[in-house]
């Protein structure tokens, strides 16, 4: 018990950190933007972590979950006139239907056939999303007003701000999940799905729950993207997307939040950070092979992902001082 | 009736092509159980490859051939640069890998060959025929027997000589086929390089419909998995069937149904499959003990 307490609260240290670093450091309005981005993919990512890292379960469709989450939001906020906050907790309980279906299918299904089939999903849904033009207004892209939360515009700084305390808040809400009997189900239905079934755990039951949770926590991402960019069009929520978000959980380390947002932030800042680099930036396409490159790098050297690394040598440090 | 076989032709024509490319992906998953998803671009960039050479220099024979060459020595390095090494690492792993591998191609073809889009022309450049109304591209029926002649050349090769023997073995377990004496490390990256080479020819072949671009192989990438499941990841005659079986399914509910959902539908329909029979059409379902 004593360690969740402190994981809960060295969260919300690091959580109100950055919100002063954020309030105090005068970022470009662009650094602004990307560090949301980070946020949002970083929340997906910790969706998806619960279903890879701990239930065991490949999605290579992810981002159909996000695509709708952003959708709904923009269709609620935009079309039915639903308040901000109000559109957010509704794309997320959206794309849980969604994940309901791809969870039915993975009842019957594993590994590789898993990973193929949802890759089947995600194209389906994005091709829905050009299709269903009264939802998604087709290739014209549907736009979304700013957030409002009660009567106040939320924009730049402060909605990095906002994006800081819900990310806090759903970190520590799957941290507290995963220290359930919910969470320990999960691990044993990654580590042997036989054995899991002979200790009486409901592996329909679970499954159903974690793909759930990661659709709600991508819908919630797709949420917040949208009213980040306030415009959206159905060639963004691909297949590229979802191995992306794959990527990031992977790089950042399975079974791990914090590893998540890690590895969002890296996805997400390597192109840039390369684009920053003298000379290399001169070559038209240097930031997706460098970005290619390190990922090869970091997956193969590090194949337990960054955080992992970073633990060992935080361990390393505090051994020397004493 | 003459619409009908119409659309069954174009649908084995593009299902040859699927097909071509899923025999590639199979293979490679089964000898080194890597799913790779820089497959359409290692195609993509050797069939701006071979444009090139043809375009400056050569005849489309040549060219086709040298730009095959070209596929097969990138699979060869790119097995041993970026797999090789990490082959005792998880399936996720690689897959990751193999997207790093793919952001690099895609890099590389911006600086080589630039972001324009090309015109290659078909292999055969023939009249049609018009058989009882029925309207036939040569080169349609080019591609489909390519493939079959390919596919049972492959097949006969896997069967008889030592090599494909090998990696059979290596195929069913990799353990097993080193205790054998088997140069697990050959078999690797030789079915690289001929699954390199088959993604390759497969985007030559449809370079005349998509233009050579960089996102010309998007839709055979996509198609070639599917159609790898449909058929089962177990058989190397199972990916080719469920090409040609998508390929005509495609055209067919395209026609008969409806264009804009064409691709909903059969996506439908290959989850459904799965769902009745989870290792694909012509898969053995393998029992896992505890």
């Amino acid at each position: 018990m004593i360690k969740i307490q402190s994981k809960v609260i060295k969260t919300i240290i690091l959580a109100i950190i950055g919100i002063i670093i954020v309030g105090i450091v005068p970022f470009k309005t662009s650094s602004i933007t990307i560090l949301s981005t980070v946020l949002i993919y970083g929340i997906a990512a910790m969706g998806y972590n619960v279903l890879l890292g701990y239930a065991g379960q490949i999605s290579l469709g992810h981002a159909a979950f996000i695509g709708l989450g952003a959708y709904v939001s923009a269709y609620a906020t935009d079309v039915m006139g639903i308040p901000f906050l109000g559109a957010v907790l509704l794309s997320g309980i959206v794309p849980i239907i969604l994940g309901l279906i791809l969870g039915g299918v993975a009842l019957r299904l594993e590994g590789h056939y898993l990973a193929i089939a949802t890759l089947g999903f995600g194209v389906t849904v994005q091709q829905l999303f050009k299709v269903l033009k009264n939802f998604t207004n087709g290739f014209a892209g549907r736009i979304a007003p700013s957030a409002y939360i009660f009567g106040i515009k939320i924009k730049g700084v402060g909605y990095l701000v906002m994006l800081i305390i819900i990310t806090t808040f759903l970190a520590i809400a799957i941290e507290n999940i995963l220290n359930t009997k919910t969470g320990r189900a999960f691990v044993a239905m990654r580590d042997s799905e036989h054995a899991a079934k002979a200790m009486g755990i409901d592996i329909v039951k679970y499954k159903l729950i974690a793909f759930s949770i990661s659709a709600f926590y991508a819908g919630i991402a797709g949420s917040l993207y949208m009213h980040l960019v306030k415009y959206t069009q159905p060639d963004v929520w691909g297949t590229v997307l979802s191995i992306n978000i794959l990527a990031m959980v992977v790089i950042g380390g399975l079974t791990s939040v914090g590893g998540s947002i890690l590895g969002a932030a890296f996805i997400v800042l390597m192109p840039h950070l390369v684009a920053g680099i003298p000379y290399v930036n001169t070559i038209p396409s240097a930031s997706i092979i460098v970005t290619g490159i390190v990922i090869v790098i970091i997956i193969r050297f590090m194949p337990m992902g960054l955080i992992t690394f970073l633990n060992r040598f935080k361990r390393r440090v505090t051994n020397v001082r004493s | 009736m003459t619409i009908f076989l119409q659309n069954i032709i174009s649908g084995l024509e593009t299902g040859a092509l699927y097909a071509l490319a899923a025999l590639g992906l199979v293979l490679i998953f089964r000898t080194s159980d890597v799913i790779n998803f820089a497959q359409g671009d290692i195609a993509m960039f050797s069939t701006f490859f071979g444009y090139r050479v043809f375009e400056k220099y050569m005849s489309y024979p040549f060219a086709v051939i040298l730009a095959l060459l070209f596929a097969v020595g990138l699979g060869y390095i790119l097995e041993r640069l970026f797999l090789r090494k990490a082959l005792k690492l998880g399936i996720i792993n690689k897959i990751i890998i193999t997207m790093g591998m793919l952001m690099v191609i895609q890099g590389l073809t911006v600086i080589f060959f630039g972001t324009e889009d090309y015109y290659l022309r078909k292999a055969i450049e023939m009249d049609n025929f018009n058989i009882a109304g029925v309207i036939i591209q040569p080169n349609a029926l080019f591609i489909i027997f390519l493939t079959l002649g390919i596919v049972i050349i492959f097949n006969y090769l896997l069967k008889k000589t030592k090599f494909g023997i090998a990696i059979r073995t290596t195929a069913e377990d990799e353990e097993t086929a080193r205790l054998m004496g088997i140069p697990v490390g050959k078999v690797y990256s030789r079915s690289w390089m001929i699954a390199t080479a088959l993604g390759a020819l497969a985007g030559i072949l449809v370079a005349p419909k998509t233009q050579v671009s960089i996102s010309m192989m998007l839709d055979i990438h996509l198609k070639s998995f599917i159609a790898a499941v449909v058929g089962g990841f177990s058989s190397f005659f199972g990916p080719v069937a469920g090409g040609f079986l998508i390929g005509v399914a495609d055209n067919l509910v395209g026609y008969y149904w409806s264009l804009d959902w064409k691709t909903a539908i059969v996506y439908g329909i290959l989850l459904i499959t799965l769902i009745i029979k989870p290792a694909g059409i012509f898969g053995k379902v393998v029992r896992k003990k505890v």
